[in-house]
């Protein structure tokens, strides 16, 4: 088997391992933040969504390197 | 993988879907802004309206890094960027134009053994789906950070680099601007590929729903993605600005 598909896979899994833990940890204060201060919604919702953006780019660059691995690009 | 048309000059080789992708975008950007500004109103229109609020919002985005005067100074910086890479990212998910090719073409870099590869080529793509506009917009910022805080104070811009912490700031230097840019593209190139691989690899009435879903996701990630490098990119500019570095 070719040792570059098994490396691109082990990426883009371990990459949505990571993923899920950074996004599950900050979502879940989320929550607890409108049950606590419902009025605080849209403030916490921009906030949210930025530190969402920054949590998902080492995955997504993990994920883009690996399917440039899968492709045989590098 | 889809083709793209190269063209080598002057021993570099260039990708014609980005530049035609990047100018399409620029011309957007141009024109919309243009229609918008030609025939202003104290009652704006739609379009006038939408424009403003784009001003605003990028107002806000100034405002997070600098003080209110500096902020306006810089304002027109963070709204070319903003609109720029909003435009860019939206492109790919929006229209994929792509040609049948079934001869070899050796002046636009498709040969042979790339035919046999796959028949598509691609003559439009997001610009930002490609480490090379992105590496060259951060290198660009971080170039002009970097000119921004000499010109502030040659000492204390030295200084910063030579305390005992010093080897890290250097290394930071150079790392600011790799993970800006890969940030930008990585995102914008697993989208664009993921929407490539649903549409060529297996039956459509199975992959034309989660694509749709996708194609959704990706208009949002491009939209938050283009902010956080517009808000990144002015947080680089006003740390070497700042006295206390």
């Amino acid at each position: 088997m070719d040792l570059n598909i098994l490396a691109g896979a082990i990426m883009i899994a371990f990459a949505a391992l990571g993923a899920a833990i950074g996004n599950s940890n900050l979502f879940a204060k989320y929550i607890e933040g409108i049950a606590r201060q419902p009025e605080s919604q849209s403030k916490l919702f921009g906030q949210t969504m930025i530190l969402f953006g920054l949590i998902e780019a080492l995955p997504i660059i993990g994920v883009a390197l690996g399917i440039l691995l899968l492709f045989g690009v590098i | 993988m889809e083709l793209t048309p190269k063209v080598t000059f002057l021993g570099l080789t260039f990708d014609l879907a980005v530049i035609f992708g990047s100018l399409l975008s620029a011309a957007i950007v141009l024109i919309v802004t243009i229609l918008a500004t030609r025939g202003r109103k104290m009652r704006p229109g739609k379009l006038q309206n939408l424009v403003e609020m784009v001003i605003d919002f990028s107002r806000g985005i100034a405002r997070m890094s600098y003080d209110d005067r500096t902020a306006e100074k810089y304002l027109g910086f963070t709204f070319s960027l903003f609109l720029f890479i909003l435009i860019a990212n939206q492109l790919g998910v929006i229209m994929m134009v792509s040609a049948e090719a079934h001869h070899a073409i050796p002046s636009l870099g498709i040969t042979e053994e790339l035919l046999k590869q796959s028949h598509e080529i691609s003559w439009l793509k997001s610009p930002t789906a490609d480490l090379n506009v992105t590496i060259s917009m951060a290198v660009a910022v971080a170039l002009f950070a970097n000119y921004m805080g000499l010109r502030k104070s040659v000492k204390g811009y030295f200084k910063h680099f030579l305390s005992p912490l010093g080897v890290l700031h250097v290394i930071e230097e150079f790392s600011k601007p790799a993970t800006h840019a890969m940030r930008l593209w990585a995102n914008i190139f697993a989208g664009e590929v993921l929407i490539v691989i649903m549409l060529t690899k297996g039956p459509i009435y199975l992959t034309g729903l989660p694509m749709l879903a996708w194609m959704g996701f990706s208009v949002f990630v491009g939209a938050i993605q283009a902010y956080i490098f517009t808000v990144l990119a002015n947080v680089y500019i006003a740390q070497k600005m700042s006295s206390d570095h």
